[in-house]
């Protein structure tokens, strides 16, 4: 800890970090400067000139040296005995007089009204002031920082300056956001967050002097500007300039910190509540140290589907075939009798992932004990080799280190994830590090966001990634480039693996991999050499027998090199489901119990139910929400195979095609309206609170559950609130009982599990005999990538149904011997086909690898396709970028 | 050509400008410098090159810099063996054949455009020695003494006109901070506008951890009426990198950057191609001259933007970024551009270096008046007879300049005003004839000498339409960021645009000082907090002008009418802005 400066504000001592600025001291004491452009946690900016002090100094000899003129609070830094004067009468009239400059621009017919807290939004203006110019009718009238700073500085009702509105047309055409640059008063927070905070640099101020503004950095639409949707310059924004489109006008009477659904960061939202019970908007807490103030696209503008009026508000029982309300007695009692039947293998459960450890913790308890079967999974564990090695390798089921201890590693490795859509929060500490000059290395068929930003963006052949892994170790390997004494101290096997590495000739793995030597030396090196590196993976491209050979390969690299131990250095693996880790912790699959003890099970899991009811080994199965991974291949014909199962009990939010099958249906909360908590991919057991009341008789799924076992006979289901099932998971999961209930009070501590064992090293073999997926109909492999903008390529938006559309013709990437072999020049117009897909382009002749077929379109489209799509949940089941089979046609 | 050392260099240098001088064909040289350019220079050296092809005559043709009487441009020069040096005044493509057919071919004086000569070799005919002429003989160039002599073109006619020979000396026999004790020495203060000593920035920077330091050269020089760095580097662009490259051994910097507004391309491209040539000799890049010291120098360019020549926003406009002007602490010395510490000079004050190191502190510091050493570079223009780029020695007054330099106010009119030191400056009365150019007199007087530019208003120039000029140009060129400066400027540009169009009330006075004090106290940088300047120093010295607007509805030259006359597209949210661009 360092030592604090200690300075006088306005009198008073206070402390503050040496090299913070004198308003974020004051801030932090609890005083207030009034302030626009600053924002705590971006760099400070000083434009507003609104935070001026008078700033004294001690100098050696025991006098006090006046700071020149009135410096800007937000860009002084404290020093040591410090005197800070924030409000003498020189400091007040310079602060009015900027003031009263800047509202000159802005509508301000009642920001030094008398009346301001008096008058409504439809109420008639005593002084003519026109409807554009009055505060009661913006949607920020209730949370305008400019309005509060103003009423805080006691304006005078006139000012002899001429009010220049600037008469700009509203900008509206984009999904989501709202732009009044009316409003506007050149603050430049939102660029300076998309600029420095999410690196994105959608937007920036335009033109000087009197007439700059904010606007997009191609000057057309934000859907090709690199725009993530992330909503950043929103939250930042101190007046209504730019506001969320959806309950633009509505006001917020309460504000529920809770735990975002969508993806395993866990992000901290601060949910807005209108009076009619609605959620209106989400805003990131700036305060959690799971997000630091981010959210994404999903986070920001995808919590709506909570207010749904869809929604299942009482269970159902199934009655000659038609789905029947019911009361919540007669559907247990029903189910009970039901499920009976089914005891031992013939049943199965897969939980959410959305569903609170709680939820899930019972779900396991329910299906282990009462329906003494191991069958219990969650929808969202497609993947459960990106967890498996870890424990035996590195000691426990998950990540071995936190979301923001990337911003200090000097090398990160991604392989084959999209982060940006599927974690995105994650990749705002990869994109700050990589601006501060970190090396990022991505490994992806696709191209994704993250390429653009990459040092080095290695594209192998499909499914040679554990090759390519192999590859990097083995040139460490030869170039000495290894941490030979934590090697040999801290690991187990390190022989093995250096014996199992002859196999790995370079010669040979750049053939396997098509992926030049020099590429896969410099990739190691630059792994190596680094101070910490670090790695992420999702495995997405990768098939699924190989993902094991892959993740070990991973850990022996991070391993071999000693990046697991340093400071900002770790393995990340990176699944989808919001409470995937919490799932597993609490013991909700279908290998291992609560606290992954015993790790020996046999169930069956999310990617075996399928033929296991086709067999008829399960007849029974209890699925709580739908998921998307229902509608990908890699659980099989999910939809149609449940039909084969006797009995389906559904737990659900809304009518899917779930419910269109189960027998049972009981309702059930959203996260918004559950108490209970979820462990991040960073470990981070975060509490999850209701925002909202419960929408009909929608319950919790522990609740549910346990009701259910009651029925059943059992009587060690007896819970009165979430509490004491975490009490129960405290007992059950060791390593939880540390973080105890009370402890779960933001911020959300993590778990750790003590451990002294060695690491271990895995071999793995080289595996020339790569599956290519063959298949006559569709011999070409496509990968489709999506960015964020394509600088090289001009603005293609149209303004279709007063929305911008973007209309531009997608590049089709092909080998150009594969392209000659069907006849197809650079530039000929192409159509990908695939299964249920089609892709129409022009076909763009490089160096990709034969057999593979590439495009890459802009995120915009995938935000244009959400934003008008009328399911229950768009965001919960976004068009991932999955690899297909298909094959070219010339048209 | 690397050459090892700069004897071998210097010699070879010597024999070329000896043969330049003294061969049989002519060395011609034409004045092609800003104002050269401005009136024709490179329309003459066409028609002079096809002349000479169709006559088959050979010569040695250069584009060189202003020698300072930019009111006789096109300037040529032609040197002939054992002949001095003959001036010829406003050439032109239909006198140029002229000046040839009698001079170059019949050794005679042609009838005209003769300006005179200059050189031991005696007089031609009846050609006045151009020493005569005030113009001249008043001047004591330093930072421009070669302008109008040796090419920039070519490396070895600045060499052998004593050029590197101070980057030698520093280099061969002076520690780093021997040479800045030189500097302090001497007096230099900074040419940019503020007036800090140069000695005293350098040191700065000396402390600051290495390797990688920066000097940066400042060149936007976007002030109207100030063309004395473009007319350095344009005329001269050795001496810049010479004095850069000292400044860069002194301080122990690693790379030199002269950052120019893009748009100037005469001083961009003589710089780019004298950096070029010094790196060819070895005089910049590894091992300079032996000495084991190394030393980078490029060109940087941004957009056109007045506020990049605030020191931090041409740190931002360098590394690519919109320029606006940084908060300090921390200040350029531990945190310039790219993060890496940096001292920020203007190209005239890295221009006296050679000669100060190579002449000595002391010969310097004899030249000038109390606290303004050396020499100052004065843009003379505006109503003025004879406009040019004259480099005299501080302490001139502003009587001498206009009237035995610039050949008294144009027109037989009577002086009124003088604007100095670029548009932020002020505005000074009738009555400042006696003020001697002078840092601190000027400052005392209520102007700045600053960046150099002293326009000349005659009596029929209004004062309420000059301040409406400036003030546009304060208005257009704010870069956006603060906002005292982006809006008070906004409104003091309405206000004295009411004033001109006789729309304003008393109250419009005491508005525009109000918002004046604003800008002062609460600006980001010095754009805003000495844009009030000009209203003030207008209002301190014409208040009569103002009255006569606001009360009578008069303008007293007949100047200001009701039409808003203002540069184009400084008018905030003006009907044509289309916020999609």
């Amino acid at each position: 800890m360092t030592e604090k400066v200690k300075l006088t504000i306005d009198g008073t001592e206070v402390q503050a970090d040496p090299g913070s600025m004198i308003i974020q001291a004051a801030m932090d004491n609890g005083m207030y400067i009034p302030y626009l452009c600053y924002y705590p946690g971006m760099k400070p900016f000083g434009a507003c000139r609104m935070c001026v002090v008078k700033a004294e100094a001690p100098t050696p000899d025991g006098s006090y040296r006046p700071l020149p003129g009135s410096p800007a609070s937000c860009t002084t830094p404290v020093s040591e005995g410090m005197k800070v004067e924030t409000n003498t009468d020189e400091l007040v009239s310079l602060r009015k007089g900027i003031m009263e400059l800047l509202i000159s621009e802005h509508p301000h017919g009642c920001l030094n009204c008398h009346r301001i807290d008096l008058c409504g939004p439809t109420d008639v203006c005593l002084r003519h002031v026109t409807v554009n110019d009055r505060c009661v009718t913006c949607p920020k009238n209730e949370r305008c920082e400019l309005k509060d700073t103003v009423r805080y500085m006691e304006m005078e009702l006139t000012t002899p300056l001429t009010y220049n509105n600037r008469h700009l047309p509203l900008d509206v055409k984009d999904p989501y956001w709202d732009m009044d640059m009316n409003l506007c008063i050149v603050c430049s927070r939102c660029v300076r967050a998309c600029d420095e905070v999410r690196v994105d640099r959608a937007i920036t101020l335009k033109d000087r002097s009197g007439r700059s503004i904010i606007g997009t950095s191609r000057g057309t639409s934000l859907l090709e500007s690199g725009c993530e949707f992330c909503g950043a310059c929103i939250d930042v924004c101190p007046t209504g300039a730019i506001v969320e489109r959806d309950y633009k006008w509505d006001k917020a009477v309460e504000s529920v910190t809770t735990t975002c659904p969508h993806c395993p960061v866990g992000c901290q939202l601060n949910l807005d509540v209108n009076k009619r019970g609605k959620i209106i908007r989400s805003i990131p807490d700036r305060e959690a140290d799971a997000n630091h103030g981010m959210a994404c696209f999903k986070g920001k503008f995808g919590i709506d589907f909570v207010n749904s009026r869809k929604r299942i508000n009482t269970p159902m029982i199934r009655k000659d075939g038609v789905l029947e309300p019911a009361t919540w007695p007669e559907a247990l009692d029903y189910t009970a009798k039901k499920l009976v039947n089914y005891r031992d293998g013939e049943y199965a459960m897969i939980a959410s992932d959305r569903g609170t450890n709680e939820d899930n913790f019972m779900a396991q308890k329910f299906t282990r004990q009462v329906m003494n079967s191991q069958n219990v999974d969650i929808s969202s564990n497609t993947k459960p080799q990106l967890l498996s090695p870890l424990k035996e390798m590195v000691g426990a089921y998950a990540a071995t280190s936190q979301t923001w201890d990337l911003l200090e590693s000097k090398c990160i490795l991604v392989v084959s994830s999209n982060i940006t859509e599927d974690q995105n929060v994650l990749s705002v500490p990869i994109k700050q590090a990589v601006s501060k000059g970190s090396k990022l290395i991505v490994i992806d068929q696709r191209e994704t966001e993250l390429t653009r930003y990459a040092d080095l963006w290695i594209r192998p052949k499909l499914n040679s990634e554990p090759a390519l892994i192999g590859g990097f170790i083995r040139t460490i390997v030869d170039e000495s480039l290894e941490d030979h004494s934590f090697a040999i101290d801290q690991c187990d096997d390190y022989a093995e693996l250096r014996n199992s590495l002859w196999a790995f000739d370079l010669i040979k793995v750049a053939e396997v991999t098509g992926v030049p030597e020099a590429s896969i030396r410099d990739a190691a090196r630059l792994f190596a050499e680094a101070e910490s590196s670090s790695t992420l993976y999702a495995l997405d491209t990768v098939s699924h027998d190989l993902r094991i050979d892959c993740v070990k390969s991973l850990i022996n690299l991070s391993l071999i090199t000693g990046q697991i131990e340093k400071e900002s250095s770790g393995i990340y693996p990176l699944f989808e489901g919001a409470n995937e880790q919490g799932s597993k912790d609490v013991g909700c699959a279908p290998f291992h119990g609560p606290g992954y003890e015993p790790d020996n099970l046999s169930g069956i899991g999310l990617l075996g139910i399928a033929e296991a009811i086709t067999l008829g080994r399960v007849k029974a199965v209890h699925i709580i929400e739908d998921s998307p991974n229902f509608d990908k291949n890699e659980t099989g014909n999910f939809y149609s195979t449940l039909a084969q199962s006797e009995f389906v009990v559904a737990h659900s939010t809304f009518e899917n095609k779930i419910t269109n099958r189960a027998n049972v249906v009981f309702p059930s909360k959203t996260f918004a309206e559950k108490s209970g908590t979820y462990t991040s991919l960073e470990k981070r057991v975060q509490k999850v609170s209701p925002a909202i009341g419960t929408s009909g008789e929608a319950d919790d799924e522990w609740r549910i559950l346990s009701q259910i076992a009651n029925r059943m006979g059992f009587q060690d289901f007896q819970y009165s609130n979430d509490s004491d099932v975490f009490k129960e998971i405290c007992v059950a999961v060791p390593f939880y009982r540390s973080l105890g209930r009370d402890r779960l009070e933001k911020p959300g501590n993590t778990w750790e599990v003590e451990n002294d064992r060695k690491y271990k090293f895995s071999p793995v073999t080289l595996n020339s005999d790569i599956d290519m997926l063959e298949d006559e109909n569709f011999p070409l492999i496509f990968a489709p990538g999506r960015v964020l903008q394509e600088p090289t390529r001009d603005p293609e938006v149209d303004i279709v149904n007063e929305m911008h559309t973007i209309t531009r013709t997608e590049i089709i990437e092909m080998n150009s011997a594969d392209a000659e072999a069907l006849e197809i020049l650079n530039g000929d117009n192409v159509k990908v086909v695939g299964e249920n897909f089609e892709l129409v382009g022009t076909a763009h002749l490089n160096g990709l690898h034969s057999g593979m077929v590439a495009s890459t379109s802009l995120f915009g489209s995938l935000i244009e396709e959400v934003s008008k799509n009328a399911a229950d949940d768009p965001m919960r089941k976004i068009d991932t970028l999955e690899i297909r089979r298909v094959r070219i046609e010339k048209i | 050509m690397v050459l090892a050392n700069y004897e071998e260099i210097k010699t070879k240098a010597d024999e070329h400008w000896n043969s330049l001088n003294n061969s049989k064909i002519p060395f011609i040289r034409i004045g092609s410098a800003m104002c050269g350019h401005a009136s024709g220079a490179f329309r003459v050296e066409k028609t002079l090159k096809s002349i000479l092809t169709e006559k088959n005559i050979r010569a040695n043709v250069y584009q060189v810099g202003c020698i300072g009487l930019c009111y006789a441009e096109p300037i040529i020069d032609i040197k002939k063996a054992g002949k001095p040096r003959l001036f010829f005044r406003n050439v032109s493509p239909e006198n140029i054949g002229d000046i040839i057919e009698s001079y170059v071919i019949n050794d005679a004086l042609p009838p005209h455009n003769v300006l005179g000569y200059l050189g031991d070799e005696g007089p031609i005919g009846n050609a006045p020695s151009i020493e005569d002429i005030p113009g001249i003989s008043l001047q004591n160039r330093i930072a421009l003494r070669n302008a109008g002599h040796t090419a920039p073109s070519d490396i070895l006619q600045y060499i052998a006109n004593d050029g590197y020979k101070g980057l030698h000396k520093a280099l061969r026999s002076m520690e780093p901070s021997d040479v800045i004790e030189e500097i302090k020495d001497s007096g230099l203060r900074g040419r940019g506008g503020a007036a800090f000593p140069t000695g005293i920035k350098w040191s700065f920077l000396v402390g600051s951890p290495g390797p990688t330091k920066y000097i940066l050269c400042n060149c936007e020089e976007g002030d109207p009426g100030a063309y004395n760095d473009k007319g350095i580097l344009e005329s001269d662009p050795h001496t810049l990198i010479e004095g850069l490259t000292i400044a860069g051994y002194a301080t122990g910097a690693s790379n030199g950057i002269v950052f120019i507004r893009h748009g100037h391309d005469g001083p961009i491209d003589r710089t780019e191609k004298a950096i070029e040539q010094a790196y060819e000799v070895g005089i910049l890049g590894k091992n300079i001259f032996g000495t084991g010291f190394d030393f980078d120098v490029e060109v940087a360019l941004t957009g056109e933007s007045y506020v990049a020549g605030e020191e931090t926003a041409l740190m931002e406009a360098i590394e690519g970024n919109r320029s606006m002007p940084r908060f300090r602490p921390p200040f350029p010395a531990a945190f310039g551009v790219w993060g890496k510490p940096s001292n920020i000079n203007n190209v005239k004050s890295l221009s006296y270096a050679p000669e100060i190191i190579s002449r000595g502190a002391a010969w310097f510091s004899s030249i000038g008046v109390n606290r303004s050493t050396g020499t100052a570079i004065v843009c003379l223009s505006g109503n003025v007879n004879k406009p040019g780029l004259y480099e005299v020695p501080m302490g001139m007054t502003l009587g001498t300049v206009i009237d035995d330099l610039g050949g008294g106010v144009s027109g037989g009119r009577n002086l009124k005003l003088l604007q100095t030191g670029g548009p932020l400056g002020g505005v000074l009365g009738p009555d400042s004839k006696d003020i001697h150019i002078d840092f601190d007199e000027m400052r005392e007087a209520g102007a700045i000498f600053g960046s150099g530019g002293i326009i000349v208003g005659s009596d029929e120039v209004c004062a309420v339409d000059l301040t409406r000029v400036l003030v546009a140009f304060c208005q257009f060129e704010s870069c956006g960021k603060c906002f005292p400066c982006r809006l008070g400027m906004e409104h003091l540009l309405e206000i004295v645009e009411r004033i001109a169009s006789f729309d304003s009330e008393l109250g419009d006075m005491d508005l525009m000082k109000s918002i004046g004090g604003t800008m002062e106290a609460g600006s980001l940088c010095g754009h805003g907090q000495l844009g009030f300047g000009p209203i003030r120093s207008a209002i301190t010295h014409f208040e009569e002008d103002f009255r006569s607007h606001i009360e009578s509805k008069v303008c007293p030259t007949g100047s200001c009418n009701r039409q808003k006359i203002v540069p184009k597209n400084t008018r905030p949210y003006a009907t044509d802005f289309d916020p999609g661009d």
